[in-house]
């Protein structure tokens, strides 16, 4: 069923404006993330006192932050943060969150303790069990990374689980329970290709959310190191500056707003073509 | 040909007296009683309970409700408050006080010597101040209703500006209360004598502090802490907002009549701004970086004066105050020159030396080999971590490796207590009124200095009770903190506040913010 | 209806427990002392070892959590550190603030969601339904703590409309309640309005495509009837779900909204309790706002059941 459907699935996604337009934006974040070095002008980490909070000029593209550091390399190296954060808090809720939504769905018994757990841990605001984490944890890349995929993993583990048990009923199931497979291997060549779809909708939403949490972290203080370029750093260093220096909190904040709307916009598309039950026609 | 020259100097001599007496006549208008002042701080007390606690909104706060023995005038000299005097037995081991009679307390009782003998016997087992005077006390007792002695173990200096210090202070409670709450629990019945009393405190939204009418002001004329205070405001509304963006922005509409600890980059706006004056506060702080001495790298003397001449203040001072002249200064005095007493000029001291070549041989010296410097700063006092990452810079330039924790503050207070978990610690030193309030030179403040030289002037500083001596004691401490390095000395660094033009007789010569004698123009 | 109602409320309870632990735990490993704090930057390790003693933080780890659970199971709090109250009324006094601004910021998002996600799908396609979609997804996707740091520069500071921060309590002074919750209310509801505008169109088209719309249609009933009668009221369902999923996000969001605009909320409490290390207040306000939580989607389950009469509980 899934070999049938791909050719048809990428033809839809080459021709969905929103996918387009999505990846495309998105497509520059990760060009910028890659040649951070080469495309900016000056090293973002030094700091040049005498040349505090100067506006954008030829010199300093987007200005100056209260450290005298350019906010055009500090933006461009913030993207990777960002984009580290974003992949790799979505990569690790998929996996967590298939690892449970499968057991969860495929074994009765262990559902319902898995389930309260994730109850447990949803029942937490999201972002006030990432700040709990963060003071837990301390301030660094990683720990923002562990604290979000924390927090976000019981969506797609809820997400999982659901699909597995409207899957595992079907008739193509059941015949292969009756022909003797094992359940891992039902598990693994069955129900989990049809888990992508679902997965790659979620996963570019958890991206987004996680981009933006990370941003609120450091707005709180308990994100990453505040002298590492993030985007969520630099729009905190910026927002007692505003109005003296609105280019400090102005630009990171719309490359951060630019790198949502491109993966919300993915995402939108994704599920128009990847997920049949809320495609409209 | 010199007459009509004279006539005319005389002439404009006159002018000039003439218009100054009229403007200051024009500005001092007479007080009104009456309306509700709003004030915004940084955040909430932890107590209220000055016995208890050093932190600073403790002390600002509960100087308006408590008063101690003594205060400090504008040279922050120590002057007589709830005493009316004192008198110093030959020996100098016998002090005696005489209480102002016919003061009474909010709850409506008269203070008496049993009220001072509890509450001082208190604060002496809690407060830093209090401790460091009563290990040098041998009894503490009533001899009349208004008279209280303080019997010495040996000569002190430090006894009357112990009861003066604003912070950590020697508040007079209710005998009742001081002996209802032991010295560690925190005091949660608040009776003072002075000119407010608390009127209700609803966390995170406001302190309500209302006049009290049976207050009886001294007669002296206001003198820095002290001297006369009159309640011209009905009420005081400590207003706790701790964004400080928002702070600024509702001091520029209106919504409070003050703000204290704002942003240094707003003061151009609020000068712009035609409603409301900006304050520069001194002396604030003076920014420091504290090493451990107890254990690790920072044990090695030469690191730690290598870490001393690698520095090039001036740029990190102007930075941490938003590029602006107005908000440093550049001295070398471990009191700052605001108190004038202990203010030193000593030159040629190793301070802001800007030598990289002699940084980098005592590095060698040393023997240090890249080893990271564990160094903790906190955002929540964003100064702190300013210069934090501007000292990282400069010291890695030289050769340094600096590991830069950034954590909050209850993480920064509670590691500093462990010598095992950092190298050094940023924090900053206010006013110390006395030189041995300042608690870095001893061995039980984090950090610990124990160098025993440095502990013998301390002992020396203690029990000296001459004043060109302690002087000169104070001058050869200086010179051994250059040598010995117990912590860095930055520069001062100044605060910014706001007034609303309607808040009139505001006191801006004090270090912290005092609200009595302060009267609303509305 | 009575057993489903009871089997949900009962499946409540090793959820909470579950949720107490974990906060119990994660607060008590974080590094810092709440001690520290309170006794300011001069204080000596002295001092600070018997104020330790004094609040029982020198037992072990274990005794603290029982004699935690005891004291909920008695609806104990235990005693604010800072705040020189029980938590429970600590907590009682920062609901008002809270539930005022989320019930208006929940106003605002059902005002700016609901309507934009029926004109859209009534139009779709439209220059109409593409616009409305761009502003909802630039509503998620803007930092709320960045948009109302603008909106209190511009309407403020400059304009002069409103007051910057501050809260008045709607009972004693309605008018001043309103004039403080203004910006609040709308700068979180933008945010939570983007997603209930999403749902609220894709709902809505799907209901449009339902057989008994086209006969409606088919009789000669006007489109405008058509899509605003018959559509809303059965696209309404999932609408109510979605605004039950909205109203535990905003208990997150008001977090950050309470600190910028100096709301005196859980939210703020929360973030400076964690910052004090005032252990009994975080657990408080944990155990409040995943008990609110969980009875929020009670209600939303049960109103669920109400308005669709093909859920029924097994």
């Amino acid at each position: 069923m899934t070999e049938a459907a791909r050719p048809t699935w990428l033809r839809r996604l080459a021709r969905n404006p929103s996918v387009i337009v999505g990846a495309a934006v998105l497509l520059v974040f990760v060009l910028a993330a890659f040649l951070a070095d080469a495309v900016s002008t000056h090293n973002p980490t030094r700091l040049v006192p005498g040349n505090r909070l100067t506006p954008p000029s030829a010199q300093n593209y987007l200005g100056t932050d209260e450290f005298g550091r350019d906010v055009y390399s500090l933006v461009i190296h913030g993207s990777r943060v960002s984009l580290l954060v974003g992949v790799t808090t979505m990569l690790l809720t998929s996996l967590g969150g298939v690892a449970v939504g499968l057991v969860a769905g495929y074994n009765r018994r262990l559902d319902t303790i898995v389930m309260r757990l994730m109850d447990g841990l949803m029942a937490f605001p999201a972002i006030l069990l990432a700040i709990a984490l963060m003071a837990a944890r301390g301030p660094g890349v990683w720990n923002v990374i562990m604290a979000l995929s924390i927090v976000y993993m019981p969506r797609t583990a809820i997400l999982i689980r659901s699909t597995v048990l409207s899957i595992r009923e079907l008739d193509y199931i059941q015949a292969a329970r009756a022909l003797g497979r094992r359940d891992l291997a039902i598990a693994v060549r069955h129900i989990l290709p049809n888990c992508v779809g679902p997965l790659l909708v979620q996963g570019s939403f958890i991206f987004a959310y996680a981009i933006l949490a990370e941003a609120i972290l450091g707005f709180l203080g308990v994100g990453v190191p505040p002298y590492v370029p993030s985007w969520g750093n630099v729009i905190a260093s910026g927002k007692n500056v505003i109005r003296e220096a609105f280019w400090v909190s102005l630009f990171p904040g719309a490359a951060l707003t630019l790198a949502g709307l491109s993966l919300n916009l993915l995402g939108d598309g994704l599920r128009d073509v990847l997920d049949p039950r809320l495609r409209v026609q | 040909m010199a007459g009509p020259f004279v006539f005319r100097r005389a002439l404009v001599a006159f002018v000039v007296v003439a218009l100054v007496t009229a403007a200051s006549a024009l500005a001092a208008e007479t007080p009104r009683k009456g309306g509700i002042l709003r004030i915004g701080n940084l955040g909430e007390p932890p107590a209220l309970d000055p016995h208890w606690t050093t932190a600073s909104i403790t002390e600002t706060l509960t100087n308006h409700i408590y008063e101690g023995l003594y205060s400090l005038d504008r040279e922050k000299k120590p002057i007589p408050m709830l005493a009316e005097g004192h008198t110093v037995s030959r020996d100098g081991l016998t002090y005696t006080f005489k209480l102002r009679q016919g003061i009474t307390f909010h709850n409506g009782k008269e203070m008496t010597s049993e009220d001072v003998v509890a509450s001082l016997s208190r604060w002496g087992k809690q407060s830093i101040y209090g401790k460091a005077l009563f290990a040098q006390v041998a009894d503490f007792k009533a001899v009349d209703k208004y008279t209280v002695e303080m019997k010495l173990k040996e000569k002190s200096a430090i006894v009357l500006v112990s009861l003066a210090v604003p912070n950590n202070f020697g508040a007079i409670y209710p005998k009742e209360i001081a002996e209802k709450f032991p010295p560690q629990v925190k005091v949660t019945e608040y009776i003072g004598t002075g000119p407010y009393k608390l009127a209700e405190w609803k966390p995170d939204q406001y302190i309500r502090m209302v006049r009290f009418a049976e207050y009886k002001s001294r007669n002296e004329k206001p003198n820095g802490y002290g001297g006369g205070k009159t309640a011209y405001v009905d009420e005081i509304r400590w207003v706790p907002v701790p964004e400080v963006a928002t702070r600024v922005a509702q001091v520029e509409t209106g919504e409070l009549d003050f703000a204290d600890d704002l942003n240094l980059d707003a003061f151009d706006r609020l000068k712009r701004n035609p409603a409301v004056r900006p304050i520069v506060s001194k002396p604030y702080y003076w920014l420091v970086a504290v090493f451990n001495k107890k254990e690790g790298l920072m044990t090695n003397q030469k690191l730690r004066q290598a870490w001393q001449a690698a520095l090039d203040i001036e740029p990190i001072m102007k930075n941490v105050a938003g590029g602006k002249t107005e908000f440093y200064r550049m001295d070398s005095s471990l009191a700052p020159v605001e108190i004038t007493t202990w203010h030193t000029k000593i030159q040629g001291l190793p301070w802001n030396e800007r030598n990289t070549e002699k940084a980098k041989r005592l590095l060698q010296e040393a023997g240090y080999k890249k080893e990271p410097v564990r160094f903790l700063a906190t955002q929540e006092y964003k100064w702190m971590y300013d210069f934090a990452l501007l000292t990282k810079q400069q010291l890695e330039d030289v050769g340094f490796n600096i590991d830069l924790q950034v954590v909050d503050w209850a993480t920064l207070v509670k590691r500093r207590n462990n010598p095992k978990e950092y190298d050094a610690f940023t924090t900053g030193m206010g006013a110390f009124y006395d030189p041995t309030h300042h608690i870095y030179l001893t061995a039980s403040w984090p950090g610990w200095t124990t160098d025993e030289d440095i502990a013998r002037v301390q002992a020396e500083l203690a029990r000296e009770t001459d004043h060109k001596k302690r002087v000169a004691l104070w001058e050869k401490q200086t010179r051994q903190f250059y040598e010995k390095v117990p912590v860095i000395r930055y520069g001062d660094l100044f605060g910014l506040r706001a007034a609303r033009h309607t808040v009139k007789d505001f006191d801006e010569g004090n270090e912290r913010i005092r609200f009595f004698n302060v009267w609303l123009e509305k | 209806m009575a057993p489903y109602l009871l089997r949900r409320v009962l499946a409540v309870i090793p959820v909470m427990a579950v949720v107490v632990t974990i906060v119990f735990l994660l607060i008590h490993l974080i590094p810092g002392d709440p001690v520290s704090v309170m006794l300011g930057p001069d204080a000596t390790p002295a001092q600070i070892q018997g104020t330790r003693q004094a609040l029982g933080l020198d037992r072990p780890l274990y005794e603290q959590l029982l004699a935690f659970y005891a004291r909920v199971l008695r609806g104990d709090l235990g005693h604010s550190y800072f705040l020189d109250r029980p938590v429970t009324r600590a907590l009682a006094e920062r609901a008002e603030p809270t539930i005022v601004l989320m019930l208006s910021a929940l106003l605002v998002a059902v005002v700016i969601g609901v309507p934009s996600g029926i004109v859209a799908a009534a139009h779709r396609g439209s220059p109409w339904d593409r616009g409305l979609m761009l502003v909802s997804l630039l509503g998620v996707c803007v930092p709320g703590f960045w948009l109302s740091l603008n909106f209190i520069y511009f309407f403020a500071v400059r304009l002069r409309w409103l007051p910057a921060a501050g809260y008045a309590s709607v009972l004693t002074d309605p008018v001043g309640a309103l004039t403080y919750m203004v910006l609040p209310a709308v700068s979180l509801g933008f945010n939570q309005s983007a997603l209930i505008a999403r749902i609220s169109r894709s709902c809505m088209l799907e209901v449009l495509q339902q057989d008994y719309i086209r006969t409606a249609r088919a009789k000669g009933l006007s489109p405008r009837v058509v899509t605003y009668v018959h559509g809303f009221r059965n696209a309404l369902v999932p609408v109510v779900a979605v605004i039950g999923i909205t109203t535990a996000i905003l208990i997150g969001g008001a977090v950050v909204t309470e600190i910028v605009f100096n709301i005196p909320g859980l939210g703020r409490l929360i973030i400076s309790a964690i910052l004090r290390r005032d252990y009994p207040v975080v657990q408080g306000v944990v155990l409040v706002t995943a008990a609110a939580y969980v009875f929020i989607n009670l209600v939303v389950d049960v109103l669920y059941a109400f308005i669709d009469p093909r859920i029924r509980y097994d």
